[in-house]
């Protein structure tokens, strides 16, 4: 047998390394090696997959007519409460990180209480304290106080991320801004954050992914969202893990959707610079 | 060179001092005044205090006591006082600082519509003769980081100007720059300058102190050593500091 010539093996391992299918051979084992383990677990278990019931509870058609099932009832709870709350706690985000960088004692020192009270406490003991303790006093409803709740929790983090992005900016466009006469609001608004923003794309798509996430919570004040139609269904049926694995992928969908799109605006605002 | 008349005082400054929080003395009992279309070349070591000098005159720093009077405004706590300042005096920086997310004619554009309230076409014709003045009018849609430094600088200069400011201030606004762009820059300052534009003006470039500028200040440890005419500078400064400095940078 001839030894191979260490330079083609070398060129070899070199476009091994480069090459997708590497990584592609790669995900296949994480995969097989995951399936495999759940189909031992089951089977020392001895659960009996029926998958075969799960579609109906997402959707089905009677009389050739669509018609929603619970889950999908659910996503949809689910992405209206995201959806507001993502809006709310944007918008909180940069009035807070504004009034931190502001100049005034009592913007600060208000900003940073807010910040500090949300960040240090648990989401789920926010959540009942407004639904429990502030909702009847302020007379809110059940889908208010989840939003409420939901806006102020990822309004602190993305008051940060704000933040950072905003002292990210170089020294030298606000002393242009100011030179040239521009007030602090036009300054925000025409120079610090459209470039700001740019850059605080990626934390704040995390930020909005934690809050698709984060939105299960609300089952917990009975909101019927997507996790809780899943438990509602769960402890009628006693498909626990079909349920579970549909529900976590139906999270998936939707966080992976928002990633891409995200990507997207990402890609736009780079070719318009 | 053709002589041009000074006018009246458009700058007094009187006794400011500015110390830094952390403890630097950047300005001591500084005094100087300006007339109108006056050419001023600021030089020094650094540290001395010329750029802070330049930065107080339209209130980037706070000065801690003393007064600065611009075009009979006085530079103090009255927000609509400093407004007034900051619109009539121009600023260039070392560093450019356009506004990276705008092309050129935006940069140019954008204070004309914001401070000055011009309407959009008003405003886009008078950025499109300012960029026609600094020679880069093609390169209008081209965003700062397409063109050169040089360039940059150029749409830098068109930005001030688009203010109608009665004072530039000019911050070393050749050294970030390779040599074969700093003359384009240059020239572009001495138009100005021989237009009557009333200038303050931090550089080492002695070439043009020596073509445009009625005064030199030579600046050490916030205070001024000896000023004079560049003619004066040239042939027989006073002090031994000024000398020695001059024997550097020349």
């Amino acid at each position: 047998m001839t030894t191979p010539d260490p330079n083609l093996l070398e060129k070899a391992w070199s476009f091994l390394k480069r090459s997708p299918f590497v990584d592609v051979i790669k995900f296949l084992l994480v995969i097989a090696a995951l399936t495999w383990l759940m189909a031992r677990g089951t089977e020392r278990l001895g659960y009996n997959w029926q998958w075969y019931r799960v579609p109906h509870f997402i959707f089905s058609f009677e009389n050739g007519d669509f018609v929603a099932g619970p889950l999908l009832h659910g996503l949809m709870v689910t992405l209206r409460i995201t959806a507001v709350s993502l809006v709310l706690s944007f918008a909180l985000g940069l009035a807070t990180s504004l009034f931190r960088l502001s100049n005034a004692f009592v913007a600060r020192g208000l900003a940073r209480g807010y910040l500090e009270c949300i960040r240090n406490t648990p989401l789920l003991v926010q959540l009942f304290f407004i639904y429990f303790v502030l909702a009847p006093v302020l007379d809110i409803s059940r889908f208010a106080s989840a939003v409420l709740a939901l806006s102020l929790f990822e309004g602190a983090y993305a008051s940060e991320i704000f933040r950072a992005g905003i002292v990210s900016i170089h020294r030298g466009q606000w002393e242009a801004a100011h030179s040239l006469g521009l007030t602090t609001f036009h300054n925000y608004r025409y120079i610090i954050l459209p470039q700001a923003i740019r850059r605080i794309l990626p934390p704040l798509t995390n930020q909005a992914i934690s809050l698709v996430k984060d939105s299960a919570l609300v089952s917990t004040i009975a909101i019927y969202d997507l996790t809780m139609q899943g438990r509602a269904i769960i402890a009628e049926t006693y498909l626990t893990f079909e349920l579970w694995f549909t529900i976590a992928a139906i999270y998936l969908l939707v966080t992976v959707s928002l990633s891409l799109v995200v990507n997207t605006m990402e890609n736009r605002l780079r070719v318009a610079t | 060179m053709q002589e041009k008349s000074l006018g009246d005082h458009i700058i007094i400054v009187n006794k400011i001092t500015k110390t830094f929080p952390n403890g630097v003395r950047a300005l001591q009992d500084f005094s100087s005044k300006i007339r109108r279309s006056e050419v001023v070349v600021v030089i020094g070591p650094s540290g001395s205090g010329k750029s802070t000098f330049l930065r107080c005159l339209n209130g980037l720093e706070e000065i801690d006591s003393g007064s600065i009077v611009i075009d009979g405004i006085p530079l103090d706590d009255n927000k609509t006082n400093r407004m007034a300042i900051r619109k009539e005096v121009g600023m260039v920086f070392q560093s450019f600082n356009l506004f990276p997310h705008m092309t050129a004619s935006e940069n140019v554009t954008l204070a004309q519509r914001l401070v000055r309230k011009k309407s959009k076409q008003e405003a886009m014709e008078t950025s499109m003769d300012l960029l026609g003045k600094v020679g880069i009018v093609e390169k209008a849609d081209s965003y700062p980081s397409q063109l050169s430094g040089g360039q940059q600088q150029r749409v830098a200069i068109a930005r001030a100007l688009a203010l109608m400011p009665k004072v530039m201030l000019f911050d070393e606004v050749t050294s970030a720059l390779d040599p074969e762009m700093i003359n384009e820059v240059l020239d572009v300052m001495k138009t100005l300058a021989r237009e009557g534009m009333t200038m303050v003006v931090v550089t080492h470039e002695m070439g043009f102190a020596r073509e445009v500028s009625d005064r030199v200040i030579f600046m050490e440890e916030g205070r001024i050593v000896e000023e004079g005419s560049v003619q004066y500078f040239f042939t027989n400064p006073r002090e031994e500091r000024t000398k020695r400095f001059l024997s550097q940078i020349l």
